[in-house]
């Protein structure tokens, strides 16, 4: 185990699809970053969160073959995991909504979009822009997420959501653009 | 954590869940790019024929015809091969954005892409006479098309009514032109001081020629401008031919009378 834990993604890949032992060094490696991942993408307690990433998962274990080496195994795997919620919402016949973030990460997000100083964040103004964040589409709510809170790089998210580059950085600024749109009509403007 | 990665493992194997086999994503991969090449290949093939066909047209006419460039030039493009064109082109774009690596481009590469594929390929087809030959096959066995969705050459000088006249020379005479027309009809054609005989002319019997003009009668016909079948009539673009300026009291084409 430990001679395996070494070898890149693309090995273990290999591996795994032989030895399903040893697609859980894989499940360990990513385990913690996917579900971050879908607790901000849902509002799921979690248990619930659990059972999703295990779907997840088993779903990418299914699909070990269709894995491409020219893409980065994270942005294969955020790519599966993504496609699952959006699924998992449409089954559901609900609709994700935002208020799972933890403060720090919501910090991120209007640190990006509205330009403040962390020192003069209060917190009344941080609930107001939540609410607003909260009301902005999905599109936008979802690249938001991924490139100030996972901190992906531009190439990453267009791997995920295979989208083309432009398009998600129309997406990131047009959800920034509708983010201050939202402050202004609503008179927020406590920063 | 560490019993989700165990119950994972244990459902696997439960389970049975294995990897799906390579194959199944080859084949919808490949696939995916070979629906691509079709609706590029079918795209080529309409391209080339709506090229033939307009290659062949004569685009000038309009002047004759008394109506402006654009309404006439609309009058004649090939709706049927445009829709295909549009259709094959559509399912290009979508399919190509749908393949593997599809998503990384923007529209405008991918509709280059895609109408550059046709452009080019159709051109090729159009180059080695495919194009020619797919719209005689359509047009002898599917007699609908080739009586109603075609605008070919024949059909655009076949409109004595107005104005336009083609078909065979069988006598000449000072002034007078016998001509047989495409559907077998005799034309005695008036020639006048003023009818312009374009340079490559070469009125003889046997020939075949396009008219310019007014019809008169049943079956005369007052030439303006005489046109030899195939092109304008210029001779290497200049417009000048043999006999000067080509009018009739001026000079001529060339006309041998017999």
């Amino acid at each position: 185990m430990q001679k395996n834990n070494n070898q890149t993604d693309a090995e273990l890949i290999e591996l795994a699809k032989n030895d399903p032992e040893l697609f859980g060094l894989l499940m360990g490696r990513y385990q913690v970053q996917l579900s971050h991942y879908i607790r901000r993408m849902t509002q799921l307690g979690q248990d619930d969160v659990q059972d999703l990433l295990q779907e997840i998962f088993i779903k990418i274990y299914q699909k070990l073959n269709e894995y491409d080496e020219v893409l980065k195994f994270s942005s294969w795997a955020y790519r599966i995991a993504h496609n699952h919620i959006v699924d998992y919402f449409r089954k559901a016949g609900a609709r994700p909504k935002f208020n799972s973030l933890e403060d720090y990460e919501w910090e991120k997000i209007i640190g990006a979009s509205v330009h403040i100083e962390k020192d003069i964040m209060n917190r009344d103004c941080v609930e107001k822009v939540k609410v607003c964040i909260s009301q902005l589409p999905m599109k936008y709510k979802e690249v938001l997420i991924l490139r100030f809170v996972e901190e992906k790089e531009y190439e990453e998210i267009m791997d995920i959501l295979k989208k083309p580059k432009g398009s998600v950085a129309t997406l990131i600024a047009r959800g920034k653009e509708t983010l201050i749109k939202k402050l202004k009509e609503q008179n927020i403007n406590c920063f | 954590m560490k019993d989700l990665i165990k119950e994972t493992i244990e459902k696997i194997k439960d389970q049975g869940i294995a990897p799906e086999p390579r194959w199944k994503y080859l084949v919808k991969k490949y696939g995916m790019w070979c629906v691509f090449g079709i609706a590029v290949f079918f795209g080529s093939i309409s391209f080339s024929v709506a090229f033939d066909m307009l290659r062949q047209l004569d685009w000038d006419l309009y002047r004759f015809a008394h109506q402006s460039a654009i309404v006439y030039s609309l009058s004649l493009l090939p709706y049927f091969w445009i829709v295909l064109i549009g259709i094959f082109l559509t399912l290009a774009f979508f399919d190509l954005r749908k393949t593997e690596t599809g998503y990384k481009y923007g529209w405008l590469k991918m509709s280059l892409a895609s109408i550059g594929g046709i452009v080019a390929i159709g051109f090729v087809f159009s180059s080695v006479g495919l194009g020619g030959k797919f719209n005689d096959t359509l047009a002898r066995d599917i007699p609908y098309y080739g009586q109603h969705m075609m605008i070919t050459k024949e059909s655009q000088w076949m409109q004595p009514e107005n104005g336009f006249l083609s078909g065979t020379l069988t006598a000449i005479s000072d002034g007078k032109l016998e001509i047989n027309d495409l559907n077998g009809q005799k034309w005695n054609v008036v020639l006048s001081g003023k009818t312009l005989i374009r340079p490559a002319v070469n009125v003889a019997k046997g020939e075949m020629i396009k008219i310019i003009g007014s019809k008169k009668n049943a079956n005369d016909f007052e030439a303006l401008e005489i046109r030899p079948w195939m092109g304008q009539g210029m001779m290497n673009g200049s417009g000048i031919g043999r006999g000067g300026n080509a009018m009739m009291n001026g000079g001529r084409g060339m006309m041998n009378e017999n």
